[in-house]
């Protein structure tokens, strides 16, 4: 297994402020421009939609992306948990179960993804980033077979569970439900990974493997623990998306993975430790989703949103590649 | 890097046998799975059938041969080793370009011209990512895959592009022993590569560079020039699998994306073939060709092709989970020395 994702030497950084803030001061840009060439940018009924919509989920799974990424390793197959835990959920449904059994069995089925995962990775001694590939093939494979190669699944509305829709468009306290959800998820990360015991160790593993393991951390054990505890979060997001659409649509999960990660890395790059965390990740999703809102209401096409996002994580990766530079 | 034995996994010979072993059974499973194959199909072994995989192997086998540079030159370190995931929104792209000069009526020559330099550009893209600016070759080239099919869906509107030339008809058309001029054009193209590895130092260097950077340099070799390099050549390859999906197509269509998945996998199984564990031209070959047959093998034996990325995912887990295992026990070996 790699020593560390990012970069083996990471001293604390020095002098290089000035390339955070052309960052900032690039994306304070672009939102004063989209709040005056979008009029509709700046309103409430705007924000509280990209944040349900977009942000909720995103951030949901680029939060188990970023346990993954910590520890130096990848999980490309957050895709499949999501779709597994929706596939299961609908078909419950469906068949008329209980939904507090329904959604149980969803989140185990995507539990059972990390668990494989984590079999590959520590037993077998699979690199991440091949193991999770080798999953989201078979995950590909298993929702083609179920779903006659990739045909919806589609739940009436009028025999729907009671609290079923209140998933995805519930509101308690006037916040809606998926937003709930991402805080807790949030906070229980945050607690996790930089206020316990656990969390030393698994930042320890992302900067110096070979350390963490000489050291005597429980390596294989934690190692298990991110790949299981990220594709039971991704789950979660599979729940949303079933309350949401109100049917499985097979492959639709990875749509998530790229800004997933670029989300991650983005936060990476604004920490001071240059390593993924959670509130670098939370602004990352942030930065995304609201940049393709405006460009998307400033009227560019769909086509174009895709280059433009590519070009700012690209930007956002270059600068912090150049930080880490300087520092060695 | 702290940790040099991970970096370069240096073959001790002691261990060659159990490579070997390796290499017999996976050949193995190869004769095993055709026979299979051939016994359930009349129509599997004639020549006709395996011309027909050549030709669909084209693409796919072109791409791989491209992925096989990117890692033999950026090393097998997992997450930081080299990787190319835009290969495949690359050939989508340079498809797109081929397919739309073509349609607006440019010379082939141009439109030729214009593919490979939108290949080429992409891979140098990446290649200045990676070696100049230092992003991680993994992020670097899945932005640089969004890029890419960002600006293909720009270009087609993300729609099918139709494109009819003298080109495409003639690469159709048949050749000796009643296979296509194209697969002919992939086969000399594999073996001229492969030759050309072998033949000038280039093959060997960029190896060098990829199982021992330190050492590598300290033999005077430019490591950053040979990884450049090997991104470059890995987009000129998307370029000309491009032409060729075009050929095949009569046109672009969307979804290209989709074959990066098979592209890895072709190129991951090829560690099998090699004595020292590491990817190889030829290895590569030879698993997109079997990847290729298993694909024609359940279509001629109606078995739903639902199935492939389940056993292209269950294959490349347990060649992978067996060279871990044999690495380690390797490694094991060399230390007890």
């Amino acid at each position: 297994m790699s020593d560390s994702l990012l970069s083996p030497v990471a001293p604390r950084p020095r002098q290089t402020g000035w390339l955070r803030a052309i960052i900032v001061l690039t994306f304070v840009a672009l939102l004063v421009f989209f709040i005056v060439a979008a009029p509709a940018f700046a309103t409430v009924s705007n924000i509280r939609s990209v944040l349900l919509n977009n942000v909720a989920p995103l951030a949901i799974v680029a939060l188990a992306m970023t346990l993954v990424t910590r520890i130096g390793a990848i999980d490309l197959s957050v895709g499949t948990a999501i779709d597994i835990a929706c596939l299961v959920l609908v078909t419950l449904v469906l068949h008329q179960v209980s939904l507090p059994v329904a959604l149980f069995a969803a989140l185990i089925a995507a539990l059972l993804v990390g668990v494989f995962n984590a079999f590959l990775v520590t037993q077998l001694g699979v690199e991440p980033f091949l193991a999770t590939l080798g999953t989201l093939f078979i995950g590909q494979s298993v929702q083609q077979l179920s779903s006659n190669g990739g045909q919806p699944v589609y739940l009436l509305s009028q025999k729907l569970p009671d609290g079923f829709s209140a998933i995805g468009h519930g509101a308690l306290l006037g916040i809606p439900l998926p937003l709930w959800l991402l805080l807790l998820v949030a906070l229980a990360l945050y607690q996790l990974l930089h206020r316990s015991a656990t969390g030393r160790s698994l930042r320890v593993m992302g900067e110096q493997y070979s350390v963490a393991q000489h050291s005597g951390v429980p390596v294989k054990r934690l190692t298990a623990l991110a790949f299981i505890l990220a594709a039971l979060i991704a789950g979660i997001v599979g729940l949303i998306l079933a309350a949401n659409v109100k049917a499985w649509v097979p492959l639709s999960g990875n749509a998530y993975l790229l800004n997933a990660i670029g989300a991650s890395f983005i936060g990476a790059t604004f920490a001071p430790s240059r390593r993924p965390n959670v509130l670098g990740t939370l602004l990352g999703v942030v930065l995304l989703s609201f940049i393709a809102n405006g460009l998307l209401l400033v009227g560019w096409n769909f086509y174009w949103q895709q280059v433009a996002t590519g070009g700012l994580i690209f930007i956002v990766l270059a600068v912090g590649a150049l930080r880490a530079r300087r520092h060695s | 890097m702290s940790d040099i034995t991970q970096s370069a996994p240096v073959a001790a010979p002691r261990s060659v046998r159990g490579q070997q072993w390796l290499q017999h059974v996976s050949l193995l499973i190869i004769v095993l799975v055709l026979a299979v194959f051939a016994w359930l199909s009349p129509i599997f072994l004639t020549v006709m059938n395996l011309g027909n995989v050549l030709q669909q192997t084209a693409v796919v086998g072109t791409l791989a041969l491209g992925l096989t540079l990117v890692l033999s030159g950026g090393g097998l370190q997992g997450i930081t080793g080299g990787i190319d995931l835009s290969i495949a929104a690359n050939l989508g792209l340079s498809a797109a370009v081929f397919a739309s000069q073509l349609n607006a009526g440019q010379p082939i020559a141009i439109a030729l011209l214009l593919t490979l330099l939108t290949g080429a550009a992409v891979g140098l893209f990446n290649a200045l990512a990676i070696v100049w600016l230092g992003i991680l070759p993994l992020l670097a080239t899945l932005t640089s895959m969004n890029i890419a099919i960002g600006l293909e869906m720009v270009l087609t509107s993300n729609a099918s592009v139709s494109a009819s030339s003298d080109l495409q008809n003639l690469l159709l058309g048949n050749g000796p022993l009643a296979v296509s001029w194209l697969g002919w054009s992939f086969l000399l193209l594999a073996f001229g590569v492969i030759a050309l590895s072998r033949l000038t130092s280039f093959g060997l260097r960029l190896q060098a560079v990829g199982s021992h950077p330190q050492a590598a340099n300290a033999a005077g070799i430019g490591v950053k020039r040979y990884q450049g390099l090997s991104y470059v050549l890995c987009g000129v390859s998307a370029a000309i699998a491009a032409i060729a999906s075009v050929s095949l197509l009569s046109g672009s269509s969307p979804g290209a994306n989709d074959n990066l998945l098979m592209v890895i996998a072709a190129a991951l199984l090829g560690v099998v073939f090699s004595r020292r564990l590491v990817p190889t031209l030829g290895g590569a070959l030879i698993s997109a060709l079997f990847l290729s047959l298993i694909a024609n093998g359940f279509q001629l034996i109606n078995v739903s092709s639902y199935w492939i990325n389940g056993v292209e995912g269950v294959l490349i887990l347990l060649v992978v989970a067996l060279t871990a295992l044999l690495r380690r026990r390797q490694s094991r070996r060399t230390q007890g020395v």
